[in-house]
């Protein structure tokens, strides 16, 4: 085991700069998740620290250890791959073992060890099946275990849960979780999926176009975000954005959200006159509250034990960056607690706490 | 897709008519090999002889080379294959894998060679190959051969490579492997299909040739290669085609059961359960 420090690595193909300089500092032991839409750099990060791509510049050091232009199988690391990338022509056994037969380990040995990792993966009974008779569940534990039996520094993992079906994703998420916890190796993992981030990592690196927007662990990224992207990418359904006019109630600021003055007195404006507005759906109550307004749901979505109440305000509605403009278009959204019955069309009454209110600056994006 | 007997009927029978065309030729080599000299010139031509005369392969069998012309075109086959494929091998790797300026160029430019008319590259070979002592020898035409295979192997290699998923070399250099050893370990073993396909390719390539064998070995009796030999039973004033049928045959044969070994290589789907 051992920490990862990451300086100043950036990659560029030609002109084109796909990954802006990227220092991260990882501790002996810590799940970090890289997350963020697609193209943004988290997969070119993770081949990098993999020996699998050069960097077009920067340091990367595993413990004392200067990685930078080591071979991939010098780095002491072990990779799980999106597609699993086992090899077809072997066992389940010989693919486990590989990499321990790559560095010339007794056959005894190898045995030993391949045997404790299925053991530990519940993949023993498979042992002398080829992948293609596997399902894609037990190819996924092939796979972490062709990782941990060579007990490396550090485990990476590339999107590993993208191709199961989502139950199964759920139960493998927790699989990772536990192995992680259980043989406690610092994990680099990279998503898509912000909710296996969040529910995963220690801390959790949000990417967008090459660029670090924050680094953070799960909660202070939920409750602090650090720009409009994040507070956007970070939640399901994603935060709403609203265009709020500043004003002034006496010597107190005010912004205009659902047609009502709302005190942003907490919130330092460091001088920024146009605003946007973020409000979490689930930081809207059905009824009357601290700031009340009626909205007529143009959709209703019954998850059972609650409802995702969506209405307009095309005048204020700001899109967020990481949603399709399919997404965008459906409008606001409430994420109610309610099981009664809610049709599109009636009006209702709704309210939020002016302390859930998030501010960004309109032009730099940061949050306020 | 469910289909109605009429559909079925037309399938089968659409099916039958082209295997008829295509299996035609080698049933009238048999019958031709089987028939009396005077069976053959009868016209209307009949299509089974009244007795088969398989005499004929024990007398061509006998009085002939046979084997030693099949041994000198399995030779040649073999050593165009063996050259063909550790060139294609890497070259149609490093096509498939690497990106280096050009290198789109580069293949075109080996693909063009393939369009080159073997007759127009007669000439300059014979040329070469008389400078440095080849002609008369059989690695002249392993090396004509393989200047017509490996172009289009190279190809075959290189398509077959972009299916292999890049992860699985990947896989291999996590664990260890350089990148040769990758290449070695895990995708050679994975292209196995692949490399059957196209060894079989590079194989008949080389055992149907006539026209480079007749211009490098007319000379070289000891160095003929069946096709070649076959040719000369074709008398000036009278020729047995029931014997050259016969001939043929036996030069047919090797090339079938090539064919049957390497039928389980050629399935493909060994790639299955490498990824999801």
């Amino acid at each position: 085991m051992a920490n990862i420090s990451i300086r100043n690595v950036h990659k560029n193909y030609g002109a084109l700069n796909v990954l802006k300089p990227f220092s991260l500092e990882i501790s002996d032991g810590e799940f970090i998740v890289l997350v963020g839409p697609s193209g943004c750099g988290k997969s070119t990060m993770l081949k990098i620290l993999a020996g699998l791509e050069p960097a077009s510049g920067g340091e990367i050091r595993l413990g004392e250890t200067d990685v930078t232009d080591l071979a991939p199988g010098d780095r002491d690391i072990a990779m799980v791959f999106q597609n699993y990338a086992l090899y077809p022509h072997l066992t389940v056994a010989q693919n486990i073992g590989f990499g321990l037969r790559m560095r010339g380990m007794s056959k005894t040995d190898i045995d030993a060890r391949v045997r404790e990792a299925a053991r530990t993966l519940a993949v023993e009974s498979y042992l002398q099946r080829r992948p293609k008779d596997l399902s894609g569940g037990q190819r996924q534990r092939v796979a972490l275990g062709r990782a941990i039996v060579r007990e490396p520094r550090a485990f990476l993992m590339d999107e590993p849960l993208s191709n199961l079906d989502a139950k199964l994703r759920v139960h493998m998420r927790a699989e990772i979780g536990a192995l992680h916890k259980r043989v406690g190796v610092t994990t680099v993992y990279v998503t898509h999926d912000q909710v296996e981030a969040m529910t995963m990592a220690d801390r959790v690196v949000i990417m967008r176009d090459g660029i670090i927007q924050q680094i953070a662990d799960p909660d202070t990224l939920f409750n602090a975000p650090a720009n409009l992207f994040v507070a956007g990418f970070i939640g399901s359904p994603g935060m709403n954005f609203l265009s709020a006019d500043l004003s002034a109630a006496g010597d107190r600021p005010t912004v205009d959200v659902f047609g009502q003055k709302v005190d942003v007195s907490n919130h330092h404006l460091n001088g920024a006159t146009k605003l946007i507005a973020g409000l979490r759906p689930e930081h809207i109550n059905l009824g009357e509250g601290p700031v009340t307004f009626k909205v007529t749901p143009t959709l209703v979505e019954s998850l059972g034990s609650e409802k995702y109440v969506y209405f307009d305000d095309a005048k204020h509605q700001v899109a967020r960056a990481s949603e399709t403009d399919e997404d965008n278009s459906k409008g606001l959204i409430a994420r109610l607690a309610h099981t009664g019955h809610m049709a599109e069309g009636q009006e209702l009454t709704l309210s939020f706490d002016p302390a859930h209110l998030y501010l960004f600056d309109a032009e730099t994006e940061q949050a306020l | 897709m469910y289909q109605t007997t009429p559909q079925k009927i037309r399938l089968y029978a659409g099916v039958a008519i082209v295997c008829a065309i295509l299996v035609f030729p080698i049933y009238w080599l048999f019958v031709t090999a089987l028939s009396t000299t005077a069976e053959l010139k009868a016209l209307p031509p009949s299509f089974w002889p009244e007795v088969a005369q398989w005499g004929t392969f024990a007398k061509v069998w006998g009085e002939r080379p046979i084997l030693h012309w099949l041994m000198n075109s399995t030779l040649a086959a073999a050593g165009s294959v063996t050259l063909s494929m550790i060139v294609s091998v890497l070259a149609g790797y490093s096509l498939s894998r690497f990106r280096v300026r050009g290198g789109n160029e580069l293949g075109l430019f080996i693909l063009t060679a393939k369009m080159l008319p073997a007759t127009l590259l007669v000439i300059p070979l014979f040329s070469i190959f008389r400078n440095v002592g080849l002609i008369g020898s059989i690695w002249s035409l392993v090396i004509a051969h393989s200047t017509l295979i490996i172009p289009f192997t190279t190809w075959m290699l290189k398509g077959y490579f972009d299916t292999i998923p890049r992860e699985l070399e990947q896989a291999a250099m996590v664990d260890g492997c350089s990148p040769m050893g990758a290449m070695v370990r895990v995708i050679l073993p994975v292209a196995t299909p692949g490399l059957a396909a196209t060894a079989l390719y590079a194989f008949v390539l080389s055992w149907a040739d006539y026209a480079y064998a007749r211009t490098f070995l007319i000379n070289a009796q000891d160095n003929w290669t069946a096709n070649l030999g076959i040719t000369t039973m074709k008398g000036e004033y009278v020729t047995d085609w029931n014997e050259i049928s016969a001939a043929a045959v036996f030069v047919a044969i090797p090339i079938l059961l090539i064919y049957m070994f390497l039928e389980r290589y050629l399935v493909g789907g060994l790639t299955a359960g490498a990824e999801k």
